[in-house]
């Protein structure tokens, strides 16, 4: 066995490098390129793709049926991503094409662009923006029409990351078509009820664009209907399906919020995550359900603690020492303790889920320096009253040793009922004490931790977990200013 | 009685007479002394009949006269007390005279009287001045000569021998000395020398030494960074070899997610499946269409024969109405049945042509008023039934634009 196959101490900064620069995704993405492309000289090709670094641009295509307000949400789309549009007006009315030019004569004569040609448009279009700008992406209105065009862009490798249709009833639509109305000079939508301008100007030179009659409504929808529902098919995993019924700015909203959305991705992921909450609520059950299901090495930090004090190591000493004076243990301590456990090969491998720990802003920048920053952090709200019903209502049975909750778990008998105890950690006064400590550092804790995911703890325990657990799987949400 | 004695010093005289030729060098005249008359005292000034209270310039100043005697004293004083503290020679000691002594090259016979001598001569006209002749005063001595014979003095060889002792002794000695120094100067050359060579031999060593030290810092340093490097290549070469594994075992998944994706987007496609959907589909449907429209265009052309047949048979029966009527009725009764079997068909017609000819046949069929009543309501269940048909074909066709979709999504 020669030393390139034996097995190797992976220092923990390549994982942690890997996702943080999302190495794998852009992997895919350049693997991707190549394979559609197949260039003659694959390394400069990679070297290039590499250089535009445009892997988390949005591409996305926005279906609907005519006057469900696509070009509208489209363009807001556009300015608040900072992206192209293509339109077929748009695509057709390009000046430096000759493809554009014949598109124009054909649409001119038969009112109608032939598939081919459109997408050899979009292909054109689309790839002069690769080339000019880094960063920008693409938004395609109301392309593919029909189930031709969408195969043929499949075939050019032109695949989108979402796809938005809007849906709505005919009888809004046909009504609402009637009230459209078009700038020429700036080629904006505007509608009569809905969307009126500002400027008595920009009014005085509305015209009504042709084809909005009732009739012609209804036919172009019937034509709408008979075509899309060939091409959804072929997005169906990322597609989302909003209503178009509503106001224009919540419609827009829900564009917004699918387009910052990045699919799961294939990344192998080893989960660091950390739980944030007072005491009692349930940082101790979700992360022991989480590391039964998925194999995660769950670091409760009292009891890593303890642990250290049985161990008898000289650590273990001096930790008994502050255990004894009940005075908080510090900071350098405790961080020895915790790099032990942290870096042992086992969550390494499989990953951790660490609560207790950090519990104000210097530990957790510690953390971050020791190498072992998280990165899935959880924040369980748990309103007080909640806390104190599920904490001072605990009881002990000292014969048997079984636990009882007065509410949730009560004792069988009277008999065992008069017996039980309480620990005096769970009195009402320390349980205050404790919440009122963790409120005051939450603050400066949810600011460091940026990423982190607010939960409500008020639920039933699965509740929570299946919380946790989407938040886990889920790429972290983008955020847009 | 005093006798007049004026001495002085030879000096030249202020003589106006010049007796040489000039010389080459004319000295210098003195500069003419003159006044400005403004300030001249002797030039009274003012009014010259005012009394006249200054003395004239001639005589004396009484004040300035007593000034000046006063000055005088004052610098007869002066001169007494600087010659009392001049340096004198001092008293004689008791029982010694100081006697002068001429200190001169030459000496001079000081005699009280002065020995004067007129003479008097006459130069050359204009002559060069001779030079000066060199001062040699008189002989004022007597020669004196004296014989000494030999043997009369001294002995010379008895008395040189003390003074040749000497002298040859103090040379040898000299020699000696000088010998003895040159030998002792040579003595600490050869000193020097030696430890000069002893100095240079120490030196040659201590560079050597140094030398060797410097050596081994050197080899030392190079062996430690050899060993530096080795080490950090090891390093280098371990961190590669993980990052290698663990580049590995992060994109052990690539290819099977690429491929994967890759066929969600759409990219890879079934070939069967997109040429069964771009290929043989559209010619199905063609040739559905091809064969709706057969038997479309057949059903039109039965249309039209049974069109033809029933306005012969209405034409034919048109004209046998003007004959007996009686005979027709009974036979009107059947042929009733026939007709409105006829006018059945009749009412096939415009539903199966489009809705304009409708319209011209329903007016058509107007024209006989008997059979307005039934064949009405038979008309319309038929009409029903053939609208039933042909609403049949156009939910075909939609089910047959549906169908490739469903072909293909299989």
């Amino acid at each position: 066995m020669d030393a390139t196959s034996a097995p190797h101490r992976i220092p923990a900064e390549m994982p942690q490098y890997g996702e943080a620069n999302n190495i794998f995704d852009l992997m895919q993405s350049m693997l991707e390129q190549l394979l559609i492309h197949q260039p003659e000289d694959p390394i400069p090709f990679m070297i290039e793709h590499l250089h535009r670094d445009n892997d988390h641009v949005p591409k996305i295509i926005i279906l609907g049926p005519p006057a469900s307000g696509k070009t509208t949400i489209a363009m807001w789309l556009c300015k608040h991503l900072n992206t192209n549009l293509l339109t077929k007006g748009s695509l057709i009315r390009k000046e430096s094409s000759s493809l554009a030019t014949e598109a124009q004569k054909l649409y001119q004569r038969f009112k109608k662009v032939p598939d081919m040609l459109l997408i050899q448009l979009v292909q054109e279009r689309l790839s002069e923006v690769e080339l000019r700008q880094e960063g920008e992406g693409w938004i395609l209105d109301g392309i593919p029409e029909t189930r031709e065009q969408g195969l043929m862009m499949q075939t050019l490798g032109l695949a989108p990351k979402h796809v938005i249709i809007l849906n709505a009833p005919d009888s809004v639509l046909i009504e609402r078509n009637l009230g459209k109305r078009i700038d020429p000079v700036t080629r904006e939508i505007y509608h009569t009820t809905f969307d009126w301008p500002q400027e008595s100007e920009v009014q005085n030179r509305l015209v009504q664009p042709e084809g909005i009659s009732e009739m012609e409504t209804a036919q172009k929808l019937l034509e709408y209907h008979r075509s899309i529902i060939r091409v959804l098919p072929a997005y169906s995993k990322v597609l989302k399906a909003i209503s178009a019924d509503q106001p224009c700015v919540d419609v827009f909203y829900q564009a917004l919020t699918h387009v910052q959305t990045s699919h799961r991705s294939n990344a192998p992921f080893t989960p660091r995550v950390v739980l944030f909450g007072p005491m009692g609520s349930g940082k101790r059950l979700q992360a022991a359900l989480l590391a039964q299901k998925y194999g995660l090495v769950h670091v409760c930090f009292g009891q890593l603690l303890k642990e250290t004090v049985q161990g008898q190591s000289r650590l273990g000493e001096l930790i008994q020492s502050f255990f004894e004076k009940e005075m908080p243990v510090p900071d350098n301590i405790v961080m020895k303790v915790l790099k032990q456990r942290l870096s042992q090969p086992d969550c390494l491998q499989r990953g951790w889920v660490l609560h207790g720990f950090p519990r104000d802003l210097d530990q957790a920048q510690m953390l971050a320096s020791m190498g072992y920053s998280p990165n899935r952090v959880f924040f369980l709200n748990v309103p007080l009253d909640s806390i104190l019903e599920r904490l001072t209502l605990r009881r002990v049975d000292p014969v048997t040793g079984e636990r009882y909750h007065l509410m949730y778990k009560p004792p069988p008998t009277l008999e065992i009922q008069a017996r039980l105890l309480q620990n005096p950690k769970d009195s009402e006064e320390w349980v205050k004490l404790k919440t009122d400590l963790f409120y005051r550092n939450s603050v400066e804790l949810e600011q460091f931790y940026k990423q982190a995911i607010t939960l409500n703890g008020d639920q039933d325990p699965y509740t929570v977990f299946e919380y946790l657990e989407s938040g886990i799987i889920n790429p972290l949400p983008k955020k847009v200013l | 009685m005093a006798t007049y004695t004026y001495t002085s010093r030879p000096r030249a005289l202020p003589c106006q007479r010049r007796r040489y030729r000039d010389s080459l060098l004319q000295p210098e005249e003195e500069p003419v002394r003159y006044g400005n008359i403004m300030y001249d005292r002797r030039v009274i000034r003012g009014n010259t009949y005012a009394l006249q209270t200054g003395l004239l310039p001639g005589q004396p100043d009484p004040v300035e006269l007593q000034r000046k005697q006063q000055a005088k004293k004052k610098a007869l004083a002066k001169k007494r007390a600087q010659e009392q503290l001049k340096p004198r020679t001092p008293e004689p000691v008791e029982g010694r005279k100081h006697v002068d002594v001429q200190t001169e090259l030459y000496l001079e016979e000081i005699a009280d009287r002065v020995i004067e001598v007129d003479m008097e001569c006459q130069t050359d006209a204009f002559l060069d001045r001779p030079p000066t002749p060199l001062f040699i005063p008189a002989r004022t001595n007597k020669d004196v000569a004296t014989e000494i014979l030999e043997g009369e003095l001294f002995d010379f060889d008895l008395e040189v021998k003390p003074m040749l002792e000497v002298l040859v002794g103090k040379t040898i000695e000299q020699s000696l000395l000088e010998v003895m120094e040159e030998e002792e100067l040579a003595n600490l050359q050869a000193s020097q020398c030696a430890y000069e060579e002893m100095r240079n031999v120490e030196l040659a060593e201590v560079q050597r030494l140094e030398e060797q030290k410097r050596r081994h810092e050197e080899e030392k340093e190079r062996r430690k960074r050899q060993q530096w490097e080795i080490v950090h290549k090891q390093n280098e070469t371990s961190q590669k070899i993980a990052a290698c594994a663990f580049a590995q075992r992060y994109l052990a998944d690539l290819l099977p997610s690429v491929f994967s994706s890759l066929r969600d987007s759409g990219y890879f496609y079934d070939p069967i499946k997109r040429d069964i959907e771009l290929g043989f589909l559209p010619w199905l449907m063609n040739e559905v269409e091809k064969t709706i429209d057969y038997s479309l265009v057949g059903r039109t052309v039965l249309d039209m024969l049974i069109r033809e047949v029933v306005e012969k048979r209405l034409n034919s029966y048109e004209r046998k109405e003007g004959s007996p009527p009686s005979k027709w009725e009974e036979e009107l009764e059947i042929p009733e049945r026939k007709r409105d079997s006829t006018i059945n068909y009749l009412t096939q017609e415009p539903s199966t042509l489009q809705a304009q000819k409708r319209l011209s046949d329903t007016e058509y069929l107007r024209a006989p008023s008997i059979d307005r009543g039934p064949p009405t309501q038979e008309r319309k269940p038929v009409e029903e039934e053939f609208q039933g048909p042909d609403d049949d074909a156009e939910m075909r066709r939609s089910l047959d634009t549906e169908d490739p979709t469903g072909a293909s999504e299989l």
